[in-house]
């Protein structure tokens, strides 16, 4: 049996019970009985009729159902008497309900859903984690172009393996731009068959050595970009220079997500970064690697499969003795998705946490509002509970009656929060970051945020209910009977409780507010341990092979003259290692060691005026001078970061003693200079080796030192460049201003999560507000009374204010108690990846002096209106 | 209204089940409706067993419930009227098989206490 048929079920019953009630009556006439006494008599006979039906419905089973049943309807006759009240309960909830699920969607679909949206069971991403090789050891990373020639030929779990490098080169003179360096079965791998217009690759696209040089674009990038016409197929595009024949578009719901706006084949990596070949060095990792499972065997089959190829890979390696270390590989294989990513999944849970935990809070405070409502509903309801409750229901009955009340308002809120659902994951991509938003993102909501919104709609029902059942529950019967509801029918306790809740709540959201508001402040305040506001890079290609040796040496040399001529340049340097990348490391050893006892260390080959024209401070010693030798097989001197001092001599003076680099140069240690965070951000460098370049060198990077502002030097340097040679695609920015750009996304967040704070505090206010009106509405008559027994208003006001002012207080603690560790959980997962410093008296008092002035301008109206009690008029209801 | 409840299920509980296990008998006969099956069953027991229609009737739904009975509205021989026929299904003729053995082991286990003497000798 159904319980929708109920009705038809009912119907059938009835008629039942009425033909057969018929029957009795006709042979009770047949007995000789007169009709007015036969139906009378049929009935005695049959029996109790509701009773009868009631009992056939305890066998159907539906009983539960049917009580339900009644509970809503009475619900939605209650809610319809107070038309106001359940909609700002609504009201209140559907928003509290929406924003949470709708922040939900937008981290569902960006960490939890894997990327493609075809057969997302047989998609698999790869992560390698090698040990005893790279500088940071034990971090996950991205394969080498070998590694990933050995899973995709010998692999028989995975049946297509696709692999790809995000980079962001320049495209044309503009900014840099999001581009995947893929393999040409990229597309294919990540569910994506057809392309929106053109063609997607095709395999000798991605011949090795004589690459196509062909592009395909992302939807969004060729609207935003390239101005979404059609014509553009066959068009060339440059990306650092290099011209790409432009093939396709791909749709952006093609896939969940893209991670960049232009596609091109990963065989095209030397055009795009001539400074590192990651094509041909069996010690970068550069490319990421997903793949489709065959069939016939699951992830676990692969994993095992897989890691064996990375044995035999790392032996080969080994053995091959290209690098001196002992390489070691473990894998993990995942769906794919951001939270499953083994280097940043702690760290994505702990932002989901960070993100839905003060949202959480403001659906609370919505509940502690409803709850409010609920709350004063039910006091004016006493004597209606009463004479149920006089009447024999139960107050098991009675909490199923209100437990009904406030589901049927959470699911309504539930149903428009739906609407939100749709609305709000867009909203903030586009506040973030309006391209973004239509590059990454397809919203789609799926089972788990359906799930997760039923998950809130429970929570929101029992928790706005508790204290309205409590209420009920502690009903004096007689004095509601009687009709003398004393001001005891709420405890005092209750309301202060709420006070207090709110309090701690807002004041968690405050912090939060606080906290972010004062990130981008942090960004751009960071110090990485080197000038970031006046040094500039200087991006030029030159081919500096045997033959055009002379031509490249007059182009660096004019170069670096006309730089020196553009005011405000101070200085140039050279460095062989890049900002900001993962550096391979070479083997340094001391005297006396043998080749493989060294240790890995990161070198970086400079200019003499290398730690001037950065900015990095000399701790002991001297900087290069132009006396030092230049020569490549002579033996010179050094520069050691604090940390290689550290790691190499924990105790005595660096300063005098030798490494021995893997050529077999002996270096003397000259100086110390100050440990940077140069390869990522907020993390200190490990040991780092400076040596000094051959000023006849062609290698490395150019930096140049500036001062003042640095619109007209970038302009200058720029012109500079294009005149000495028109090919040259360079758009020089300082670090600052790319950290400039991060900051001014951390202010967008920030603006969010101020907007969420401020709706978050408005509701505590509202509540604190509403919670006082109430105590003090039923607390007229004690004010009467001592009113006429002498208090004067004053006393009124402060008995109001001070209960106001001690939960406040309270509150603030509790609030403290509940951010505080919040707080600790930050510091120690963000640390180096956000600029959020946790923990920190500036916060909390600010936050606190916020609440206290909020919560007493809350205090404020409630006690004037206890001192405007008539005395006469509160003692006439005596 | 708690009370009566209660005393309703007591009721229930006593005659559950020997009562779905005449209902089933008497369907035997052929079909039936309500009012004929309490009829049949008090005028066999000569009154002795006053059928209550507010176990009837629940013991009815419960029986089509299971599938042991099928019901149906079909119009009576000798009237021009309709009423809810219920009809044994195969699975109620083996429920019917299954209780009869059941009250029929009962009975001699009440009889070898009652009468001791008497069952010893058969």
């Amino acid at each position: 049996m159904r319980w929708w048929q109920i009705g038809k079920r009912n119907a059938d019953l009835e008629r039942e019970l009425r033909s057969d009630l018929e029957l009795e009556e006709e042979e009770q006439r047949e007995r000789g009985l007169p009709p007015e006494e036969a139906a009378s008599a049929a009935r005695r006979a049959f029996g109790n009729f509701s009773l009868i039906r009631e009992q056939t419905h305890e066998a159907w089973g539906l009983a539960p159902v049917e009580r339900f049943w009644q509970d809503i309807l009475h619900a939605l006759r209650a809610a319809r008497r107070t038309p106001l009240l359940s909609a700002v309960a609504v009201l209140a909830l559907a928003f509290g309900i929406g924003l949470n699920a709708g922040v939900f969607t937008l981290l569902n679909s960006l960490f939890l859903e894997p990327p493609t949206l075809k057969d997302q069971h047989s998609f698999v991403q790869v992560y390698p984690r090698y040990t005893g090789w790279f500088m940071r050891q034990d971090q996950y990373s991205s394969f080498t172009t070998e590694d990933y020639d050995a899973i995709r030929s010998r692999s028989k779990a995975l049946e297509d393996v696709a692999a790809w490098q995000v980079s962001s080169p320049t495209l044309e003179e503009g900014k840099p731009n999001a581009t995947v360096l893929a393999t040409c079965n990229y597309f294919h791998v990540f569910g994506i068959d057809r392309p929106l217009l053109g063609r997607l690759f095709a395999a000798d696209d991605c011949n090795r050595g004589s690459s196509a040089q062909v592009a395909v674009l992302s939807e969004s990038t060729w609207k935003t970009e390239l101005g979404g016409d059609s014509r553009i197929l066959g068009e060339t595009i440059h990306l650092n220079g290099s011209p790409f024949h432009v093939i396709g578009i791909v749709s952006s719901d093609a896939a969940n997500f893209l991670p960049g706006g232009i596609f091109v084949p990963y065989t095209t990596e030397p055009l795009l970064d001539q400074a590192r070949n990651s094509f041909n060095s069996p010690n970068t990792p550069w490319l990421a690697v997903a793949g489709r499972l065959n069939p016939e065997f699951s992830r676990v089959d692969a994993q095992s499969e897989l890691s064996t190829i990375m044995t035999q890979q790392d032996r080969a390696y080994v053995k091959r003795q290209v690098s001196t270390f002992n390489r070691k590989t473990a894998l993990v294989l995942t769906n794919g998705s951001f939270i499953q990513n083994p280097a940043i999944g702690t760290r994505v849970v702990a932002l989901m946490a960070l993100i839905l935990g003060p949202l959480t809070l403001i659906l609370l405070l919505a509940c502690c509002n409803v709850t409010m409502l609920f709350l004063s509903r039910t006091v004016t309801r006493r004597g209606e509970i009463a004479v149920r409750l006089a009447l024999g229901a139960g107050r098991g009955q009675l909490a199923r009656m209100l437990l009904a009340e406030s589901l049927l308002i959470a699911a309504f809120g539930g149903a428009i929060s739906i609407l939100l659902v749709y609305r709000v994951p867009l909203l903030i991509m586009n506040t973030i970051d309006a391209h973004q938003a239509r590059n990454v993102l397809m919203i789609h909501p799926d089972w788990r945020v359906f799930s997760y919104l039923a998950v809130l709609v429970v929570l929101a029902t029992v928790i706005s209910s508790l204290m309205p059942i409590r209420a009920a529950w502690k009903l004096d019967l007689l004095t509601a009977l009687k009709g003398r509801e004393g001001s005891a029918t709420v405890r005092s306790r209750t309301t202060s409780g709420l006070i207090v809740v709110q309090i701690a709540l807002g004041f968690a959201l405050v912090c939060a507010a606080v906290m972010f508001g004062r990130a981008p402040s942090l960004i751009t305040g960071m110090n990485p341990g080197f000038d970031i506001r006046h040094t500039i890079g200087v991006p030029v290609k030159v081919d500096t092979s045997a033959a055009n040796h002379a031509n490249a040496l007059s182009f660096y040399s004019t170069l670096e003259s006309r730089l020196l001529a553009i005011p405000g340049v101070q200085s140039f340097t050279y460095a062989s290692l890049g900002l900001f990348g993962l550096v391979p490391p070479t083997e340094i050893r001391l005297p006396g060691q043998t080749v493989g006892q060294g240790k890995p260390i990161s070198v970086n080959n400079v200019s003499g005026s290398f730690f001037s024209t950065l900015g990095i401070p000399l701790i002991k010693g001297r900087a290069f001078s132009s006396s030092d030798p230049t020569l490549p097989n002579a033996d010179s001197v050094a520069i050691v970061s604090q940390a290689f001092a550290r790691e190499f001599w924990p105790t005595g003076d660096p300063l005098g003693n030798s490494v021995i680099t893997p050529d077999n140069r002996r270096l003397t240690v000259v100086g110390i200079a100050a440990d940077t965070q140069s390869e990522t951000f907020t993390v200190t460098d490990g040991p780092r080796l400076y040596t000094l370049r051959d000023p006849s060198a062609l290698d490395g990077r150019l930096y140049v030192n500036f001062s003042g502002d640095p619109k007209p030097v970038e302009n200058a340097i720029r012109d500079t460049v294009k005149a000495l040679d028109h090919t040259q695609i360079i758009a020089p920015e300082t670090t600052w201003e790319s950290l400039e750009a991060d900051a001014e996304q951390m202010r967008s967040l920030a603006g969010i999560v101020l907007t969420m704070a401020s709706i978050g505090l408005l509701m505590a206010v509202i509540g604190v507000y509403g919670v006082l009106s109430f105590g003090v509405g039923l607390r007229t008559r004690e004010f009467g009374i001592k009113m006429v027994l002498g208090a004067d208003r004053a006393t009124i006001f402060r008995s109001v204010t001070s209960k106001a002012f001690r939960n406040t207080a309270f509150g603030l603690l509790c609030g403290v108690a509940l951010t505080g560790p919040a707080m600790w959980t930050l510091d120690r997962f963000f640390a180096s990846a956000l600029p959020l410093r946790g923990f920190s008296v500036f916060i909390f008092a600010v936050s606190a002096l916020l609440l206290a002035a909020v919560s007493m301008a809350a205090a404020w109206l409630p006690a004037l209106r206890a001192t405007r009690v008539d005395p006469m008029q509160a003692l006439r209801n005596e | 209204m708690t009370s009566i409840k209660e005393q309703g299920k007591q009721r229930a509980a006593v005659l559950q089940g020997t009562l779905d296990m005449l209902i089933l008998r008497t369907l035997l006969y052929g079909p039936a409706h309500g009012h004929q099956i309490g009829k049949h069953i008090q005028q066999t027991t000569n009154d002795f067993l006053q059928m209550q229609h507010g176990s009837l009737y629940p013991a009815l739904h419960r029986l089509e419930e299971r599938g042991w009975v099928t019901a149906k509205w079909e119009t009576a021989p000798d009237r021009n009227r309709e009423f809810k026929y219920y009809r044994l299904t195969e699975k109620g003729k083996k429920q019917l098989l299954v209780e009869e053995s059941q009250w029929k082991q009962m009975m001699e286990a009440v009889a070898r206490v009652m009468w001791p003497a008497s069952s010893k000798e058969s």
